[in-house]
Formats: C-alpha cells, sequence, structure tokens
C-alpha cells in the first residue's frame, strides 16, 4: 500500500427524505421521514412497512441495461451517482477513468419479483402500472432479469471504464465497497472511485423479516426499549473518493478523510449477531487504529442500530466497551428512525451522514425514544442538534453473515 | 501493487463426476478435486438446511484449507481473525429467492421456513464457510457477473496487499439448480456448471513463515472494456511467456461457470505452474469486441517472491 491519503470530495443521495444532500440534511435536521405500508399487492405480511422514497424522486431514467429493464433501484442508484460527480467536479478525462465500486443486497430485486408474481391483477404504482398484470415480459424477449445490474448500470450511465463492481455483503454491503474503495485508492490503483449503494423495494426482504419476526410494525425504534425489529427503507447515497493528492491538484475541498476501516466477521450464526459482539468491537478499533485515532478523538457515531432488539443491545455493549463511559455523552445519529434500514446502501448512507455532520459540525437530533432502553446505554440527542467535537465519526455497517465493517471519516480540522 | 506479494497455496475443487478426468487442466490429486462420492460428501454433519451453493463451497474450502496445510481434521490451524472469505457467486442463491418470492405470493410469509431464510442474502455462501471454520477477517461477497472469480481474486490479493488478512479463501460456487437450468436454457447459455471451486490467497510472507509452497504468485489483473486492453494491463512489464488460460476452455469442459470460472482458471494455473516449463500462465475472460467487461489475471511462478 502506498499509504495515500483518501478523501470524500462528492456526495449524492435520494431517499425517503427527497432527492439530492440537500434535501436530505435537511430532512435529517427536521427529524427524519415516516414508514408507510408497501403498495405491494403480493406484501402477504403482518407489517409491510418501508420508508420509501416519494414517488415523484423515483427516476424514469434509465429504463435499460441492454436488455435488462432497470427497477428503481439502479435507477436511483445513477441519480445519486450523477449528483456525486457532479458535487465532486471532475472532468470528463476523470470520469472516464472512473472506478464504481457499489454494495448492492436487492439490487434488481423488484424487476425480478414483479416477474415471478406476473399473475398480479392489482396495479402497484411504483413498480408501474402498465406492467404490474404482464404474464410474460415480451420486451425483454423473455430473457432474464439478472439482480445486480446497479454497479454496471451506473457505470454506462457515467461513461465510466474503470472497472464496475457489485459486493453482495448483505446489510453491510455498501460499508464494505466504502473500504474497499479507499483500499484502491491507497493502493496506487486508481485515484478516483466512487463507491455507494442503492436499494429498491424488495418483498422477499420485508416478508423475511417479518418471518424472523424481526419487522416492526410501528415504525424504526433504535435503542428503544419497545423496538420490535427494523423497517426497511429505499434509497440510493454515493460518495466520490479521492486520493488527497489528485484532489489538491485540482483545487477540491473535502468533505471529510476517510481516515480508516476496520473489519471482521462473527463466524457465529447466519443471521443472527455475536452476543457478546467480540468482531464488532475488533472492526471499532482496528478502523480507529488504522486513522490513528483515539476514542476520545471521535465525536460522534452513526451505529448499525437496526431497531431489532439483539443488535442494539450488542452494538451498544460493544460501543460501550470501545468509548467507556464516555458513551454517556457521545452522540450517536440514529439514521436508521429517519430514514429506514436501507440495506445494503446502509453503510454508505451512514458515511454520507458522517460527512455532513463533519461539514455542518453539528449531529442532527434524532426521534425520540418513547423509552428508551436501559440495556442500550448509549446517547441519542433527540431534543435538539449538538455540535460534533472532536472532528471525528465512527460509522457502523453490519449484516448477516457476521459482516462488520466499521469507518472513521475525520473532519479537516479534525485530529489528525 | 504495492504491499505484500499475494500467493497460492491451496487448491480445491468439488466437480461434478459426468466431467471425467481432468488431469489434463489440473495438476492435483484425487483427494484435491473430490473425486469421491460427490452427492454423500454433500450430506450428512455439516450440511444440514444449507443451500446447495453453500455445500459446494464448503467441500472445496475444505480441500483447499488441507491442501495448504491449514487443518488439523476438521479444525482451522490458521490466523482465524486475520483470514478472509471472498466468495464470487451470481446465481448462488437464485433458488432461495426464486422459491420466496413463489411462496410469499401463494402463502404469505408465514410459509416460509425461517432455516432457509439465510439464503436469501447472497452473502450466505461466505458466512457459512466462515463459521465452518472460524474465519473472522473481513467477509466478503462479489455478485459481478462472468468476471466475477478474476475480481474475487483481484480483491483477496488487495486485502492481503493492504495487510487486513494473511489469509484468504476464494471460492467460486454455481450451483445447478432447477431456476438456473431456466435461465441458461433462456440465455441459450448451454448446461450449468455444477460445482465449486477454492483456492487459498496468502501473503508471500505469512507463507513463508509456515514453510509452505507457494504454488503460484498473483502477479497481475485488470479490467477492461475489451480483453486486449485488459490483458496489456495485467501483463504489464512482465516478460515473460504465458500460457493461456483461455474461458471458451473452461466453460466447454465444465458448462456455464459463471461466477466461479475465474477461480476454475486460476486454481488450474496454480497447479500447473512449474509443470512443463511453465513459468506464467495468463487467465482471460471477455472478448475483444467490447461487448462485456474482459478481464485477465496473471498467475506466476513464485520462485524469488518477497
Amino acid at each position: 500500500m502506498t499509504g495515500r491519503r483518501v478523501l470524500i470530495t462528492g456526495l449524492g443521495a435520494v431517499c425517503c427524505l427527497g432527492t439530492g444532500v440537500e434535501a436530505f440534511w435537511r430532512g435529517l435536521c427536521a427529524g427524519g421521514g415516516h414508514a408507510e405500508p408497501l403498495a405491494d399487492p403480493h406484501a402477504h405480511m403482518r407489517s409491510p412497512l418501508m420508508y420509501q422514497v416519494p414517488l415523484p424522486d423515483v427516476p424514469a431514467e434509465p429504463r435499460r441495461l441492454g436488455h435488462v429493464r432497470l427497477g428503481a433501484g439502479p435507477r436511483m442508484g445513477v441519480a445519486a451517482a450523477h449528483e456525486a460527480l457532479t458535487d465532486a467536479g471532475l472532468d470528463p478525462q476523470a470520469r472516464r477513468r472512473l472506478s464504481v465500486v457499489l454494495g448492492v443486497e436487492l439490487g434488481n430485486a423488484d424487476m425480478h419479483e414483479r416477474r415471478r408474481s406476473s399473475a398480479a391483477t392489482r396495479v402497484d404504482p411504483r413498480r408501474g402500472s402498465d406492467e404490474v398484470g404482464a404474464l410474460s415480459c415480451p420486451e425483454d424477449g423473455g430473457r432474464w432479469v439478472p439482480l445486480t445490474v446497479t454497479a454496471p448500470a451506473v457505470a454506462a450511465a457515467l461513461g465510466a471504464t474503470g472497472g464496475a463492481v457489485s459486493l453482495g455483503d448483505a446489510c453491510a454491503a455498501s460499508g464494505y465497497a466504502v473500504g474497499f474503495a479507499a483500499d484502491t485508492i491507497r493502493a496506487g490503483a486508481a485515484d478516483v472511485v466512487l463507491a455507494g449503494g442503492a436499494e429498491g423495494i424488495s418483498r422477499v426482504s420485508v416478508g423475511a423479516f417479518n418471518r424472523l419476526g424481526a419487522a416492526d410494525p410501528v415504525r424504526c425504534r433504535p435503542f428503544d426499549r419497545h423496538r420490535r425489529g427494523t423497517v426497511f427503507g429505499d434509497g440510493a447515497a454515493m460518495l466520490v473518493l479521492e486520493s488527497a493528492a489528485h484532489a489538491a491538484s485540482r483545487g477540491r475541498v473535502p468533505y471529510a478523510e476517510l481516515g480508516g476501516a476496520g473489519w471482521s466477521c462473527d463466524a457465529y450464526h447466519p443471521t443472527a449477531p455475536e452476543p457478546e459482539g467480540r468482531q464488532v468491537v475488533r472492526a471499532m478499533r482496528d478502523g480507529l487504529a488504522e486513522a490513528g485515532l483515539a476514542p476520545e478523538d471521535i465525536g460522534a457515531v452513526v451505529p448499525h442500530g437496526t431497531g431489532t432488539p439483539l443488535n442494539d443491545a450488542v452494538e451498544s455493549r460493544a460501543l460501550r466497551r470501545v468509548f467507556g463511559d464516555r458513551c454517556q455523552r457521545l452522540p450517536l445519529l440514529s439514521l436508521k428512525a429517519m430514514i429506514g434500514h436501507t440495506g445494503g446502501a446502509a453503510g454508505a448512507f451512514g458515511c454520507l451522514a458522517a460527512a455532513l455532520m463533519l461539514r455542518h459540525g453539528r449531529v442532527p437530533a434524532s426521534p425520540p425514544l418513547e423509552d428508551p432502553d436501559q440495556e442500550c446505554a448509549v446517547f441519542v440527542p433527540q431534543q435538539a442538534s449538538v455540535p460534533l467535537s472532536p472532528s471525528a465519526v465512527l460509522v457502523n455497517s453490519y449484516a448477516f453473515g457476521g459482516n462488520n465493517v466499521s469507518l472513521v471519516l475525520a473532519g479537516r480540522q479534525g485530529p489528525r | 501493487m504495492s504491499g505484500p506479494a499475494a500467493v497460492i497455496t491451496g487448491v480445491g475443487l468439488t466437480l461434478p463426476d459426468s466431467v471425467g478426468d481432468v488431469t489434463d487442466l489440473f495438476d492435483v490429486s484425487a483427494s484435491e478435486r473430490g473425486l469421491f462420492d460427490r452427492e454423500a460428501g454433500l450430506r450428512g454433519r455439516g450440511m444440514r438446511h444449507k443451500d446447495r451453493a453453500s455445500r459446494l463451497a464448503l467441500r472445496a474450502a475444505r480441500s483447499a484449507l488441507g491442501d495448504a496445510g491449514l487443518l488439523d481434521a476438521e479444525t482451522f490451524t490458521g490466523p482465524a481473525e486475520r483470514t478472509a472469505v471472498v466468495v464470487s457467486s451470481n446465481l448462488g442463491n437464485l433458488d432461495s429467492v426464486c422459491s420466496f418470492v413463489d411462496i410469499i405470493a401463494r402463502e404469505t410469509v408465514t410459509g416460509l421456513s425461517p432455516l432457509g431464510l439465510p439464503h436469501t442474502s447472497s452473502n450466505a455462501v461466505a458466512g457459512w464457510v466462515a463459521i465452518q471454520y472460524g474465519l473472522r477477517g473481513p467477509n466478503v461477497t462479489v455478485c459481478n457477473g462472468s468476471t466475477g472469480g478474476l475480481d474475487a481474486l483481484f480483491w483477496a490479493r488487495t486485502l492481503v496487499a493492504a495487510r487486513r488478512s494473511d489469509v484468504a479463501v476464494v471460492v467460486g460456487t454455481e450451483p445447478d439448480t432447477e431456476p438456473v437450468a431456466r435461465l441458461l436454457r433462456q440465455q441459450d447459455s448451454g448446461p450449468a456448471f455444477d460445482g465449486a471451486v477454492a483456492v487459498v490467497v496468502e501473503s508471500a510472507e505469512h507463507a513463508r513463515h509456515r514453510g509452505v509452497r507457494a504454488r503460484g504468485v498473483l502477479a497481475g489483473y485488470a479490467r477492461a472494456r475489451d480483453l486486449s486492453a485488459a490483458i496489456t494491463a495485467a501483463r504489464g512489464l512482465d516478460p515473460r511467456p504465458v500460457q493461456l488460460l483461455d474461458a471458451e476452455t473452461f466453460t466447454t469442459r465444465f458448462g456455464y461457470c459463471c461466477g466461479a470460472l475465474g477461480v476454475l482458471q486460476c486454481a488450474a494455473g496454480a497447479t500447473r505452474l512449474g509443470r512443463d516449463d511453465i513459468d506464467a500462465v495468463l487467465a482471460t475472460i471477455g472478448t475483444a469486441a467490447g461487448a462485456e467487461a474482459a478481464a485477465a489475471l496473471l498467475l506466476a511462478r513464485a520462485e524469488g517472491v518477497a
């Protein structure tokens, strides 16, 4: 590795709070969005809630990549990617050389599910009223619609030729993607990489969490004693990662430095976290060490915080082991309570929020906890935003399979 | 790429018996290629409640870890917290996802089996391999189309170069399930590959410290819009003549290998380096036309690797 420093110089977003980074930040500062029932007639489940991107914010284009029709996830990915590249001010040459590394779990799942349930009789406005009832898909020539088309769809839309990679690390996918993108730059294999994630609506995912008893029928309530599981959200978050030298040559002012990443695997259970959180702790400590920071250098945390009873308890205990008694005053941003659990895009959304917190120097207030869980001894600001100090943020992202990644973002005036 | 060099120290295959003798491609012993009663080996302890892609992968991983000298019976003896799992599979959980879509529409979610739920996540295979051997390093799943296998090897090399891992188990697995067969009929892609292949990638210094033989070193890799550009970039300034391991050779022999293809090519190359005075092999995927992504991986003899 060259030891090159990696900066974040562009951001893009689409989520339930609207289109664009400004809408995202404004929405966070206003307390976040709300979960609504799916309009999917086949969502036969107790709690079909999701934090959904408003229909007018779901882009209509691009409709296809080759013969493959693109669902809402890839289309939102393209929109967020365009915003991030514009934000970064990359010239056409840099755009052509760009590598794209995306973490995508559901990908084009809505297209797949629609085909699979082609006997539908009701109309789902999000998925295209003219297509839901089709018994076959003659537009595709009867050909398969693959799931993992988001990265190539984004690369094609941008004209990026530096390679398109799809990581399938479930709900930690885009956290891993950001880490990989940084390693690629540090290794000298690229100067600029677009990293992020994009997810549409998936009946299978919501249904699977219902079947596990891990879908909250009220709203996403991380760290609340009455939490009953997570609530998914759709959307896309993109970050332009760039070597410090490349950014300096362009005179760009970064949002933040991606200082370090820690990766680990529980190797414990296919769906449940290891109760002691040993590998979660290791990922956080490794991320801090790589960034050259101590726990007291961190000013806020964007936790994985899904609202599932076990995750939040394990993560809270792990935070306690890393930050000690300082947990009582170390502010957490309960992001999933505001935009839902965005699946494979969650880690990128965490980094996006962290970069904006560093830019604005504040940690937005999270939705109020009705009954804070004593098992989760963490500090979630709820009444008003609080200053971010010191200027560094830890982002956690975990997944089925025990995949853990912790990312450390530092501000320009951070401790480093 | 700077950082420690990445070498291959183990190979494991779980191939269909129907492919017959493969010693022209893989210079491996019968135990390494899984010449056992394969279907029996996919049942029993440790194989229950797992999808076919995971079971195939577990068999291949076991063979590769054994070949690398990292198993004592069934126990992993390497550095667990510094051992990564990198899996490439595009169709691995297709049967689970299709089945779940059908069941939810027909019976509501109450019809779903909780035991099958993990397999709706694309990273289930990597999770099972980690759980089986207690591997607590980075756990990565690549769903990257035809180049996925070579991409997975690149990521393993990157993990080693970044010093995130000393060892990485790279697995390519694709099962021949009913939805896969239907997909391949639709695409006119020929018969499906039904198997898995694993290679153990390790930092050269770690392998040397353990005193194990490096079968080859991952010397170059590139992705590009067309194959000639990928080959040029992967070879760099390396002057050695290479033996070509093109995709068609493997697809013709084993069926549509999909995400397992690149790992198969690498495994073949690793077992053949040094034989017949072969100093370097070049695995290639893609065409000159540039219609799809292309990738190339250069694997060279490991003598003298620092």
